[in-house]
């Protein structure tokens, strides 16, 4: 039932749910600079970023990033203290929220409890006086699109989560949307209705073209739902880029953690080589916006260590140092090892030589680094405790080590 | 073995029989038998005596002016309480919590003081009666018994609406807003909808209460019989006079509204909290 809609993506395929308009810029929506305090405490701080048009923008952030509070002023029911909201080409900062055009999908998703699913449809067309035959045709037609023939006439209550989604949805195309944006859409669901549902949406917002904005805590559903990813930290865009680019290539410590586990140690950068401690690490790419002996942060994440018992690390694999198998876990898809690095100070570091940082918040400073690798390849060559091995990495970030001038 | 199931007594509990007994045996002389008397005594010389009490020009007028004036404090008050609560759940502002109390005070005073005071105001030497002609008087027509049933009955509607709105999910009128709904709109088609049964408990209770009030309006009706007349004065008065039928009849009446609203009441929860659902 919640899979097959998922699988029908050319249903109606020549309706768009996109407002009628010249696509002149391709930005669908934009927020510039906007800044927002509530009493003495910073919320948002100097945002700006662009939605284009069809595309979908997931703002990642822990609770407490400032992620709703852009959502609203977007939605027009916050105002921010200052920058701009633009909707396609036109100002709407000073607007209020039932000018916009926005389509909304709240948290839990506030359908009208005393309208039947077709009246909590029409309820935008009726507002805005349309025809009645008008109301009739765009609702069958929302109905139909979001597969709900058999519940049109019952009541918010009688429907099961998933369905109450499909309803708010629907609720926000008949007026043609601006833009979506979605607050949290899937908190309130069980992990596996969760994962149906963000297919069933992603593939709903391919047929119907609707820039949307979707707000979440959780970095797989980011990665899932978005064509870009906005990573915010502390009323703070950290970056934004295609879930590739913040995955692979995180621009900050906190977008390295918060997506993923990650792998941290702190070295310098010296003549293209990372240097932690004794170990050196080739890196004349990625070393060559720093001056040599600034202190760096090498981020890698542990499924990009390679492994190997011989000093001959495969192709591809830049060479770190050699270590010690300090424990291995199946943990149901891939194996886990923990793996503690031959580094020792040089003469002079600092105390700070190397951290790992396992899938935040926890951080333990220490020799060990997190491995994973897939089933196959744990089973041809298996580990145990005490094997001593070459170190390598596949791919890493080297990043600016701004700790102490940066705590927050 | 759930450990909330240790019992004292193995086989027949004593103590169950014992105490719905007791319980009972204590309300029988003070809640249950009073309200059977009413309906022995009142059928007690047969239908036709009950009949023809009920029927009495004085009756029928009594029993009409309670109706009326208390459906017009019951629209009053339930439209105000609307007002008041969502004014006070919607907008903070200093002294709020100090309105919210006195708006409950009428609660705690006595009925006969509050008859009291709307003399003192709208009496014919009162702080505004003094202003009104002789034959604009207020007091000791319908309209002071209205305004005493307003008085009594003020917090009750109120006091039923503000929880709802209190716990309303503020997402549903953010919803209809961002749809494209003026706030007329939104409190139309979305807010009141959800408070229809807080209405009607308000409207219910307060409708009880009026009908039967009796301390404030026989202050400011002057128990004029078949001009100021209310249901409860009319028992009051009949009973003085010896007219124990008459008294009776109309104490059967009033006694089996109670009933009816009081049964709409608890009888009708499940559909006056599908409001206060979602």
């Amino acid at each position: 039932m919640i899979a097959k809609m998922a699988l029908t993506p050319d249903r109606d395929p020549h309706v768009s749910w996109a407002p009628e308009r010249e696509q002149s810029s391709g930005i669908a929506a934009s927020v510039r600079g906007v800044s927002k305090r509530f009493k003495k405490s910073r919320v948002l701080e100097d945002i700006s970023f662009d939605v284009a048009e069809g595309e979908s923008l997931v703002l990642l952030g822990a609770s407490g990033s400032g992620k709703t509070t852009i959502l609203r002023i977007i939605a027009g029911l916050e105002q921010p203290d200052s920058g701009r909201v633009i909707l396609h080409g036109k100002d709407v900062t000073d607007l209020p929220a039932r000018e916009r055009g926005v389509g909304v999908i709240f948290q839990a998703y506030a359908l009208f409890p005393r309208m039947t699913v077709e009246k909590n449809i029409a309820y935008g067309l009726k507002i805005r006086r349309r025809p009645r035959k008008e109301r009739r045709e765009t609702v069958d037609r929302l109905i139909k699109l979001v597969q709900l023939e058999q519940h049109r006439k019952k009541y918010p209550s009688q429907l099961s989560g998933g369905q109450q989604q499909r309803v708010a949805i629907a609720r926000t195309l008949a007026y043609k949307p601006q833009v979506l944006l979605f607050d949290e859409p899937f908190g309130a669901l069980d992990a596996q209705t969760r994962v149906h549902l963000r297919r069933e949406i992603r593939a709903l917002l391919r047929q119907v073209k609707v820039p949307s904005v979707f707000i979440t805590h959780d970095q797989e559903e980011a990665l899932e739902l978005g064509d870009r990813i906005a990573v915010l930290n502390d009323g703070r865009l950290e970056q934004i880029g295609t879930p590739d680019d913040v995955y692979n290539h995180p621009a900050t410590e906190f977008v390295a953690t918060f997506l993923g586990a990650a792998n941290l140690l702190i070295g310098v950068a010296v003549g293209g080589f990372v240097e932690i401690g004794t170990a050196k690490l080739p890196a004349e790419k990625e070393t060559r916006r720093f001056r040599d002996g600034q202190s760096v942060k090498l981020v890698f994440r542990p499924e990009d260590v390679c492994v190997s018992q011989d000093a001959n690390l495969p192709e591809g694999c830049r060479r770190l140092t050699n270590g010690v198998i300090e424990e291995v876990n199946f943990v149901g898809a891939y194996e886990r090892l923990t793996v503690r690095l031959d580094l020792t100070h040089r003469k002079g570091d600092t105390d700070a030589l190397y951290e790992v940082t396992i899938n935040t918040p926890q951080r333990m400073t220490g020799v060990p680094i997190m491995v994973t690798r897939p089933k196959p390849e744990a089973n041809a060559l298996r580990y145990k405790t005490g094997d001593r091995v070459a170190i390598g990495l596949t791919s890493f970030s080297v990043l600016p080590n701004y700790t102490l001038a940066r705590q927050r | 073995m759930k450990i909330t199931s240790i019992r004292h007594v193995s086989g027949f509990d004593v103590a169950r029989p014992v105490s719905i007994g007791m319980m009972l045996g204590i309300m029988l002389p003070l809640v249950l038998l009073p309200l059977l008397s009413i309906f022995v005594y009142g059928f007690g010389k047969g239908p036709g005596v009950f009949w023809s009490s009920l029927v009495a020009p004085e009756a029928v007028f009594a029993l009409k002016l309670s109706m009326v004036t208390s459906f017009w404090a019951t629209a009053f008050n339930v439209l105000f309480g609307l007002f008041a609560a969502y004014v006070l759940s919607r907008h903070d502002f200093w002294g709020r919590n100090a309105v919210i109390v006195t708006i409950s005070l009428p609660t705690a005073i006595p009925t006969a003081v509050a008859g009291f005071a709307l003399l003192l105001l709208w009496g014919k030497y009162g702080m505004i009666g003094r202003y009104f002609s002789e034959n604009q008087q207020i007091m000791f027509t319908p309209y002071a018994i209205i305004l005493a049933n307003i008085f009594v009955t003020f917090p009750l509607a109120f006091g039923v609406i503000k929880p709802v709105f209190d716990t309303m999910s503020r997402s549903l009128e953010e919803a209809s807003a961002t749809i494209g709904a003026t706030r007329w709109q939104t409190f139309w088609h979305v807010t009141l909808p959800s408070l229809r049964g807080a209405i009607v408990s308000g409207a219910l209770l307060t409708f009880a209460r009026a009908v039967g009030e009796f301390g404030s309006t026989i202050l400011v009706s002057g128990n004029l019989a078949g001009r100021t007349q209310t249901a409860p004065l009319y028992i009051f008065a009949k009973f003085n006079e010896g007219q124990i039928e008459a008294a009776n009849a109309i104490a059967i009446v009033l006694a089996l509204l109670s009933f009816v609203i009081f049964s709409v009441l608890f009888f009708a929860r499940d559909w006056l909290e599908f409001a206060q659902e979602a």
